[in-house]
């Protein structure tokens, strides 16, 4: 006996095209969804973990050396640049500054079991630290002792591979890396990072050079509760004319800008996809309502109730919004991976989304794919319930 | 009691500011097991006549009681559960859906059913009404591989289905050859009297019209007794 599921199937059947069109538009929608969302979700993430991620009000660098140390935070490239060690006091004795901490970049190193690509080494200070400390504490609830080091989430690839606890050769001194960090969105991803207790090792071992004793790369300053850190900044390029003082907001602002829009773009997008969906769901339902007036109209004179006709056609909205949204998430995915790989403002942004981000996006995607097909057919289907079955054998 | 009163019925059309009388003050009354038939012109409002009788639209004036009971008072789904189960149609056109196949259009209105029972008995009934029109090799047919006269008799066949207890049959011998037509004729009759169901019946033919119990002519909208 035909059920109003069967009933609903065969009609969908009937005419694939149409089918096909509808689930298509459906799919693109959702996909855009998918797509979008990650992107925004990732970009959220990775602004506020960046930004959690450098723990300082104020970066301080050589004079000049603003591009190197962006290039270094927000490219992943790999820079060195040094400013003389007695900066350090005068910095802490500038106006509105409360704690300063100091870290070291220096470049290359090598493992003692197969090579890795050249990366920085950020030497920090474990006892004024406030930067990678916060970090250490979830990750190794101990501060590192000579001779250990932890790796910035890009540097621990071959960790990931199983070379857990693998020693390295770093400027003449064995290493061995104890942890990881999490994925910062900032070079110093590519990082591997060592306690400034091992400095001394390492000037005299001769290996680096272009490392003169002495020198720091970049301070990191904590402003007083209450103090605005530009009017910091400000004080701090005045009175020590050898630096360049950043306030956190503005690094990277430019980059964080172009992805904010990016995002309001995917936003326009969705919407506008929406819309263009909501309307081809509505004008297709209307013409199936018209093509389909006296089938109603003979169902209605067999028996068939408003709520039978609702019915069927809500199975057929339901099948086609449901099929449409599962591909659009499948598509959605996907394009979302090759996208992650193939361009590269995407491959600088920290947060991988976890499980149940991507679950969460695939409902919303889902809900949004089938609700939107449900809204657009709801009109000609409650026209067409609401039909007289008088019509039919008029219409002979 | 009878079956069907129709209590001084009237049904007016609007056709832009013009109204027009499709049925005038008809009263009429059928008793159970009654085989009656309606003849008139085209557009004299004899199909206006069943519509109304059948719960498919409300009278402008006037009450159509069946089994004693007001049907103009009833709600939607009343009226689709008075549909369903109390009447069968036999429409001018076969007027099958396209996508089921002869024994599918058959078993419809069964789905609409309130309370349908889950047993396989509809499908046996379906297959011996198919038989009873002569359509026994067509169950699996769908109406596009049927001629004009086998789709009327599925027709004819599924306005049985649900064990009606009044058939309201619009021309329904109307695209069957001669000898088809008397089979049908046979097989109103035979229901008739075996099962009591009641007929109203419109037809041109005034052969149909001689073999039923009771005649009535309509004429612009008026239905009187011949």
């Amino acid at each position: 006996m035909p059920t109003l599921f069967s009933f609903a199937f065969k009609n969908i059947k009937r005419k694939p095209l149409r089918t096909g069109i509808l689930m298509f538009a459906i799919a693109l929608l959702a996909s855009a969804l998918v797509f979008s969302l990650s992107f925004v979700q990732r970009v959220n993430g990775s602004i506020r973990k960046s930004s959690e991620r450098l723990g300082a009000d104020l970066l301080v660098v050589p004079t000049n050396a603003r591009s190197a140390a962006e290039e270094v935070l927000l490219e992943n490239k790999i820079k060195s640049f040094y400013m003389d060690r007695t900066l350090l006091d005068r910095l802490r004795a500038v106006k509105g500054v409360d704690r300063v901490t100091e870290q070291i970049y220096l470049v290359t190193m090598s493992t003692m079991c197969c090579s890795v690509p050249e990366a920085l080494v950020v030497a920090f200070n474990q006892d004024t630290d406030f930067i990678i400390k916060p970090w250490l504490r979830e990750k190794l609830a101990r501060p590192l002792v000579r001779g250990e080091a932890v790796a910035g989430d890009e540097s621990s690839f071959n960790i990931r591979l199983g070379l857990v606890e693998v020693d390295s050769m770093l400027f003449g001194n064995v290493f061995r890396i104890v942890s990881t960090l999490d994925k910062t969105g900032t070079g110093l991803d590519n990082a591997v990072f060592i306690g400034m207790e091992n400095m001394e090792a390492i000037y005299a071992s001769g290996k680096a050079k272009n490392v003169p004793p002495g020198k720091v790369s970049v301070a990191f300053v904590k402003v007083k509760p209450g103090v605005d850190p530009a009017a910091v900044a400000m004080e701090i390029e005045n009175t020590i004319i050898e630096v360049d003082a950043m306030a956190r907001k503005d690094i990277g602002k430019n980059i964080i800008a172009t992805l904010k829009d990016m995002s309001r773009i995917f936003t326009m997008t969705i919407v506008l996809a929406a819309v263009m969906a909501f309307f081809l769901v509505w004008a297709i339902f209307t013409a199936i309502a018209n093509e389909r007036a006296k089938e109603v109209g003979i169902m209605r004179a067999l028996g068939a109730k408003e709520r039978h006709i609702f019915r069927i056609f809500l199975i057929e909205v339901l099948v086609i919004g449901i099929a449409g949204s599962l591909l659009g998430i499948a598509a959605g995915t996907g394009l979302s991976a090759i996208f992650a790989k193939t361009f590269s403002i995407v491959k600088q942004l920290s947060t991988e989304l976890s499980l149940l981000d991507r679950s969460v996006i695939a409902v919303i995607s889902f809900a949004g794919g089938t609700s939107i097909c449900l809204l657009g057919a709801l009109g000609p289907i409650q026209r067409l319930k609401k039909m007289e079955p008088l019509m039919v054998i008029k219409a002979e | 009691m009878d079956q069907i009163v129709l209590d001084n019925i009237s049904r007016d059309y609007r056709v832009g500011s013009t109204s027009i009388a499709a049925v005038k003050n008809a009263s009429l009354a059928i008793g159970k097991g009654a085989f009656v038939s309606i003849v008139g012109h085209s557009g004299s409002g004899k199909t206006t006549l069943l519509s109304l009788i059948g719960g498919m639209m409300t009278p402008s004036s006037g009450r159509v009681l069946f089994n004693g009971t007001d049907i103009t008072t009833w709600n939607s789904d009343l009226l689709s559960e008075y549909r369903c189960e109390r009447i069968g149609f036999m429409f001018q056109s076969a007027s099958l859906l396209p996508i089921l196949t002869a024994k599918e259009n058959l078993l419809l209105p069964v789905a609409f059913r309130t309370n349908h029972p889950a047993d396989d008995g509809h499908a046996r009934r379906a297959e011996e009404l198919l038989h009873a029109v002569g359509l026994s090799d067509k169950v699996n047919a769908y109406p596009a591989h049927l001629s004009g006269g086998q789709q009327r008799r599925v027709a004819i066949a599924r306005s049985f289905m649900n064990n009606p207890e009044l058939i309201l049959a619009d021309e329904p011998t109307g695209d069957l050859d001669e000898e088809t037509e008397n089979e049908m004729m046979q097989f109103f009759l035979r229901m008739n009297q075996e099962h009591g169901t009641t007929f109203i019946m419109v037809t041109h033919n005034s052969d149909l019209a001689r073999q039923t119990q009771k005649h009535y002519r309509m004429d612009r909208g008026v239905i009187s007794a011949i």
